[in-house]
């Protein structure tokens, strides 16, 4: 394989095209003044962040509807992860197209249709939008990346120890409790991890079934970046971006483990 | 858990069908509802029933949208291809042991925050923005260059977003390569141009149609990128769907948008899995 | 800059809870539309939580109004839309004892036209419809509609995200009402407008204001506090009635039908009738006031700022915007796709 000369700078270029523009946005949080102008090192806009009520209050909403659209997407989509490798049946299978659907679905039809579900649903019961109806959406969203992960790790995983478990007297589920989910665990956490971050990462279809009083932290962001830019932004930006890249490390980290 | 609960398909993947039923399937199935209705006063959908929103589709002017989308969505496809390729090629051949390293750096950007890395080309982009302040403090432009705004912004923005849906599965056929067929190729004479041409590229076929395949897909679906870049002036399928259920009113036609939305994407993904489809997989 | 961040702060104290608890109202007003110390006045006062919520346009809360679910207790329709959402029942009936500020209103808003008697909304702040300008770009100043198709401000130009104010805009300019439904009127007026978009830099609402304001956008289609509130920040801009014509409207306060927190509504909207109350909201947004007592506590120079408080003889020139029928509004709605997807 000769190396090329010109390669690595390509590669370096691309990188650079992928990361300056965040890098940029992060740098320029540090400035001082509001303008595209660098005048100096400046925390203040950090500062308005944290004393924004509208932001933290936000931040908070993000936080809660990502833990739960987490936790539940999680326990569903990897009990289904088992179920398609234990069970290899007609249905499983569907099912695995419904959620590979669910992927390639664009944003936009996913909301309306949902938007369109409450609807009905609201003309029988007395409920409203709110956090919980963002919930609902985002667990239906997560499921599918939830079983891609664990069905990886699942993949990996030797038969035998669940064999040799029953051999032993457990029961199918014991089996599946006490072996095969210890077992699993690194890839559920990824799994875990990578629903927080779609969940907390999503704008379009928690902007159409959020209700009153349940503002999250990127329809914050989308509703001051349509006014124009300002540095409030950009902090905000940084802060998201750092967060969510931290994620992404240690789900990285988690799903190279051991396997 | 005790044994009363039978260990079984049905209760394993039980609470996953019940959600996607309720809701996804059911949504989605109330749209499809929705397209043969017909408009209601402001808003909403009343009987009767009526095919009239598809018959819409013939008119020149959607059909221009459509198009337009398709198109965008293709270019994008097609820079996304050969803007990531030698990056793909770079880390799977040259790699080495920084290999996850260098995959990392590509990821990471995908999954942290599209509409943050939207925002930040508008920070670069506008007339204030940082590229123009540049260019006019050394004087190689008086007045600023209109890069928001239009197309070009939109095109962009849609192929910054989703090169790393291009890069990740070519990435992964050309691990998968047999390298001793490279091999062979420089034992018959043949040159590094000519082996990429009548080997790689052809071997790692599969990789360069998920990929496709991921980033066409996103590109026709795209609503974010094009609100915030595109300036509310040119209007793509994604839009045209927002339009429909707010400014417009006529959910009957944003259902019908909706619909042949599906329709497009389905038929890809059926096509796709039918090929055998690729384990490459967006991680 | 500060009453944006601070408009933006006061925005939204959010409450986690759906059931609303009986010390809260919800309200959704347009952007930048109340003072800084509206709602934290009225807080400490009755104790009564408020959660403020924003939209950018008269479609964007009618579209959340009848998308369902979302529970607001006050809402601020636009005039010409009054009657068509009475008539969908989506408004409640406002009861005038619980409101004794009323009478603090202009008498022509106390009777108007589109809602007899305030039975369903009160106003609360109203305007026109014009454009503002950077003058420059404009050396001889700017004066009519036509003006915002001039070749040379390609890039530079934007109009409202709003189908009526742009329809209505070439309209105008083509000699019609603003108000129009005749099908080859609106075809006209959509050629225009097709013809404008080359020259347009999008088109965008008050968010246009800091792009004004830098220097980015030389002319918008623009109401004329908003206007205002640029001006304030860049003196090169001014604001324009151009002699086609120009439209008025008024916003009111109203309740929805579905609305949880009625006692709370009543008290906020009240709230927003006292004249010290009124005179604030004035001085912070620019925008003219119907409240006749407010009007006394104004600045002279703010009172009589033409295009603020436009005189008589202006006015007289001014169209206002008056309801569409279904019919009408089915054509401009499908119109308004046609030039967004031209």
């Amino acid at each position: 394989m000769r190396r090329s000369r010109l390669l690595p700078w390509y590669a370096l270029l691309v990188y650079l095209f992928l990361h300056l523009p965040v890098l940029i946005l992060i740098a320029f949080s540090f400035n001082d003044s509001r303008f595209t102008v660098w005048t100096r090192w400046s925390g203040r806009w950090y500062r308005e962040l944290a004393g924004s009520g509208r932001i933290v209050s936000a931040l908070g909403n993000s936080l809660v509807v990502a833990a739960a659209s987490t936790a539940i997407a999680t326990v569903i989509g990897t009990l289904a992860a088992c179920a398609m490798r234990r069970f290899p049946s007609r249905s499983n299978r569907a099912l695995d197209s419904v959620l590979q659907l669910s992927i390639v679905t664009p944003e936009i039809v996913t909301g309306i249709s949902l938007l369109a579900l409450f609807q009905w649903v609201f003309r029988f019961a007395d409920f409203g939008l709110g956090l919980d109806t963002i919930v609902i959406a985002h667990v239906a969203f997560s499921i599918a990346f939830v079983l891609l992960v664990v069905r990886a790790r699942l993949a990996g995983l030797d038969p035998a120890l669940e064999e040799a478990a029953m051999d032993l007297g457990a029961t199918e589920w014991g089996a599946l409790f006490r072996v095969t989910l210890p077992l699993l665990r690194p890839g559920i956490l990824a799994a875990a991890l990578l629903a927080f971050i779609v969940s907390f990462d999503d704008y379009v279809i928690t902007s159409l079934v959020a209700g009153v009083g349940s503002e999250t932290l990127p329809m914050v962001i989308y509703s001051m970046a349509r006014r124009g830019v300002s540095p409030v932004v950009n902090a905000l930006s940084a802060i998201l971006v750092v967060g969510l890249g931290l994620l992404i490390l240690a789900a990285d980290r988690l799903q190279r483990e051991s396997s | 858990m005790s044994s009363r609960l039978r260990f079984s398909s049905a209760a394993l993947a039980g609470p996953a069908w019940f959600w996607m039923t309720l809701f996804f399937l059911l949504p989605l199935g109330i749209v499809v509802f929705y397209s043969v209705l017909s408009k209601g006063d402001y808003g909403g959908v009343t009987l009767p029933f009526t095919f009239g929103s598809y018959g819409r589709f013939v008119d020149p002017l959607y059909l221009r949208i459509l198009a337009r989308t398709f198109l965008l969505a293709a270019l994008t496809t097609v820079l996304c291809l050969v803007i990531g390729y030698p990056l793909a090629y770079f880390i799977a051949f040259h790699g080495g042991a920084r290999k996850n390293l260098l995959l990392i750096l590509v990821v990471l950007p995908f999954w942290t925050s599209f509409l943050v890395r939207t925002y930040a080309w508008i920070f670069l982009l506008r007339d204030t923005g940082l590229i123009n302040t540049v260019l006019i403090r050394l004087g190689l432009i008086r007045a600023p260059l209109p890069l928001l705004y239009n197309d070009g912004a939109v095109l962009l923005g849609l192929v910054y977003g989703f090169l790393p849906l291009m890069v990740l599965p070519l990435y992964a056929s050309m691990e998968r390569l047999d390298r001793s067929l490279l091999e062979a190729a420089a034992d018959l004479g043949a040159r590094p141009a000519a082996a990429l041409a009548r080997v790689t590229i052809p071997l790692t076929g599969p990789g360069i149609y998920a990929g496709s395949v991921l980033v066409w897909i996103s590109s026709l679906g795209a609503y974010l990128t094009p609100d915030l870049l595109g300036g509310g002036k040119s209007i793509l399928i994604g839009g045209l769907v927002q339009n429909q259920f707010t400014t417009a009113r006529d959910w009957p036609f944003g259902a019908a948008v909706s619909v042949l939305l599906m329709a497009a994407v389905g038929a890809v993904l059926v096509e796709y899995r039918r090929r055998g489809g690729y384990a490459g997989g967006t991680l | 800059m500060t009453r944006r961040r601070f408009l933006a702060a006061a925005a939204g104290l959010a409450a986690c809870r759906r059931r609303p608890a009986a010390g809260e109202v919800n309200v959704y007003s347009w952007s930048d539309y109340i003072a800084p110390d509206t709602i934290a006045g009225f807080e400490r006062e009755t104790a009564i939580r408020v959660n403020y919520e924003t939209f950018e346009s008269q479609d964007e809360m009618l579209a959340r109004l009848l998308a369902g679910g979302a529970h607001y207790d006050v809402i601020f329709p636009s005039n010409s839309l009054v009657g068509p959402m009475v008539r969908r029942g989506l408004l409640g009936e406002l009861d005038p004892a619980r409101l004794p500020n009323l009478a603090g209103l202009e008498p022509r808003f106390r009777n108007p036209p589109w809602d007899r008697e305030n039975r369903y909304s009160v106003a609360y702040l109203w305007g026109v419809s014009g454009f503002v300008y950077n003058r420059t770009a404009f050396p001889g100043g700017a004066a009519a509609w036509a003006d915002l198709w001039d070749p040379r401000l390609r890039g530079k130009i934007t109009m409202l995200d709003d189908p009526a104010e742009v329809l209505g805009a070439c309209l105008k300019k083509l000699g019609y009402s603003i108000n129009s439904e005749e099908p080859a009127q609106l075809a006209a007026a959509r050629t225009e407008a097709i013809r404008q978009k080359p020259l347009l830099r999008a088109y965008i609402s008050a968010e246009v204001k800091p792009q004004l304001i830098a220097g980015d956008v030389w002319a918008a289609q623009l109401w004329n506090g908003d206007a205002y509130q640029a001006i304030a920040e860049n003196p090169d801009l001014r604001y324009c009635f151009p002699a086609e014509g120009v439209a008025i409207y008024a916003d009111s306060a109203a309740m929805p039908a579905g609305a949880r927190n009625r006692d709370a509504a009543y008290r906020w909207i009240d709230y927003l009738l006292r004249p010290e109350v009124a005179a604030a909201i004035a001085r912070a947004t620019l925008f003219p006031t119907p409240n006749a007592r407010a009007v006394e506590l104004l600045d002279p120079a703010l009172r009589q700022n033409p295009d603020l408080y436009p005189p008589p003889e202006r006015l007289a020139r001014a169209e206002w915007f008056t309801e569409i029928s279904p019919q009408g509004q089915s054509l401009r709605d499908r119109i308004w796709t046609e030039i967004k997807a031209a």
